[in-house]
């Protein structure tokens, strides 16, 4: 484990490099450019707050609609981004894993980087939307930090397994799309985690996108520290996921070149 | 000259057949449930294994140029990549000393969306140069390739000769140990292919050590002091490069007869 990291650091300027390359590749010959990176949470938060906001009235715990939704859109838009772009990672290189060396975990890793770049862009715009509420935010904000760390862990352990699954099964391809759809049904971003029944919560927080989705929408919007016991069991299942992740990208790694 | 920059000892690489079409999960899951079953309903499924190399030993010295020559399919793409740890042997142990920079295939790492410049610092850092190595180089880089005029074009408007001028280009100013190049001279003009021989020359005085496959004899000739016949992913014969690329030419003579 930490020898593929020291491999890593060692090819950290080919990291970059890709980061560079898959950032200004996602929008050329697109006419709005970056801004793409806004229009996604941004017109699913405007969706969002017609639909569940003012037809479905759903409990947004004091908080205006459109900044419950984007405080929430945010991170999911980074997990979802970065989930699809990362897993094809790996098989839309497949000229390059064929010819040349280099750590191939690079290739999805470098899409979680370039979905982070959006993150920030899209952060840019929730500063614009809270002044424009009037929310103020508190020394609690810090806490975006831990959190956004452990969604990249997450994000990172999932997409190992998935980038290398796809070089064996395509099915996998649409696998992702699917699962994305379905999975923000099990995260609160629709509606707050109150929401949830008692008895099920155990299980709906084994849902690291559960903890991340919350703990963010409470330390920015809500203005209070992170629930850290959900942190802490998210923390440990999206370590275990990235450690086990990594090791089975190492071992599939060998017959990429092979199979792809 | 009495270090050994790459030793092969009996290796073995093989490809299953099956493998070498797109994989399916229900072919994978359906061997998987007959394992389970105990017993192999999928004996339609090809399960063949195709020897691309077979029991392969040899050695190359620092500072030698060793010539790869041989008929298509006889394994000397693959004793680049395995070389290059691109891909790995069935059995059998290769130890290489040095840094090795592959120069596979022409375009290969480079995206068509970025321009000639993007691109040079893409590839660069493909071949593990660090950018700050590029910089200095960059200038250099790009009045070997020739194609100034068109460095901010996206590469995707280049010709097939400009793509692989700036390929070779970004690969004769690396610094690499142990060089591969595979079939580099097939594309570019008669000026070009002159500049990158010169190159290629000057890369063997200055101690490096290079695998140079190709189906040019007279630039085998030129640059390689030593040559080994593939047939078959087997030595058919190795030694000194003339005496070995006249056996082989005899032998595609003798079999054009045949065919005749």
């Amino acid at each position: 484990m930490f020898i593929h990291l020291k491999e890593l650091i060692k090819f950290r300027e080919l990291l970059f490099a890709f980061t560079n390359r898959e950032i200004k590749v996602r929008y050329k010959q697109t006419l709005l450019g970056a801004s793409w990176a806004v229009i996604q949470p941004l017109s699913l938060m405007i969706m969002f707050t017609l639909i569940f906001g003012f037809f479905l009235k759903i409990n947004s715990e004091g908080v205006p609609y459109p900044l419950f939704y984007y405080s929430a859109l945010m991170p999911w838009t980074f997990f979802a981004t970065s989930l699809s772009f990362g897993s094809l990672a790996v098989i839309n290189n497949g000229n390059l894993v064929t010819k040349i060396y280099f750590p191939r975990e690079i290739l999805p890793f470098a899409s979680i980087i370039a979905g982070f770049m959006d993150f920030l862009i899209s952060a840019l715009i929730f500063i614009v939307m809270l002044v424009i509420y009037n929310v103020p935010l508190t020394i609690n904000v810090v806490y975006t930090i831990p959190i956004v760390f452990l969604e990249t862990i997450f994000i990172a352990g999932l997409i190992l397994f998935t980038s290398a699954l796809n070089v064996m099964w395509r099915d996998i391809k649409f696998v992702i799309p699917l699962l994305i759809q379905l999975w923000i049904f099990v995260t609160p971003v629709i509606y707050p985690l109150s929401k949830v029944p008692e008895k099920f919560r155990p299980f709906y927080m084994l849902n690291p996108m559960s903890s991340v989705v919350e703990n963010f929408r409470k330390v920015t919007v809500g203005g209070l520290a992170p629930n850290w016991n959900d942190f802490a069991i998210a923390l440990g299942i999206s370590l275990i996921l990235f450690i086990f992740g990594y090791k089975f990208f190492k071992i599939k790694e060998k017959v990429f070149a092979d199979v792809i | 000259m009495d270090n050994i920059a790459i030793k092969f000892q009996n290796v073995t690489k093989s490809y299953l057949i099956s493998r070498m079409k797109y994989g399916r999960f229900s072919d994978d899951f359906g061997i998987f449930l007959g394992k389970l079953i105990g017993k192999n309903r999928h004996k339609t499924l090809q399960r063949e294994t195709l020897l691309a190399i077979n029991d392969l030993s040899f050695t190359v010295h620092e500072g030698e140029c060793l010539g790869i020559i041989g008929r298509n399919g006889s394994g000397k793409s693959t004793i680049l990549k395995l070389i290059s740890k691109i891909t790995y042997p069935k059995s059998g142990q290769i130890t290489v000393n040095g840094k090795v920079g592959a120069f596979i295939e022409l375009g290969a790492g480079l995206h068509p969306e970025l321009s000639g410049k993007e691109n040079i610092f893409l590839y660069g850092a493909i071949l593990g140069m660090k950018k700050q190595e590029i910089k200095g180089k960059y200038a250099d880089i790009v009045k070997f390739s020739g194609i100034e005029k068109f460095i901010d074009t996206p590469i995707k408007r280049y010709s097939s000769g400009m793509y692989a001028r700036i390929g070779f280009s970004v690969v004769s100013f690396m610094d690499p140990e142990i060089l591969l190049i595979d079939e580099v001279l097939a594309v570019g003009d008669q000026n070009f292919q002159k500049k990158c021989l010169d190159k290629m020359k000057r890369f063997v005085k200055s101690g490096k050590t290079i695998v140079f496959v190709s189906h040019n004899m007279d630039a085998v000739k030129l640059i390689c002091s030593k040559a080994i016949y593939l047939d078959g992913g087997k030595i058919k014969m190795q030694g000194e490069t003339k005496t070995v690329i006249s056996h082989y030419l005899d032998d595609v003579k003798g079999s054009k007869n045949e065919s005749q």
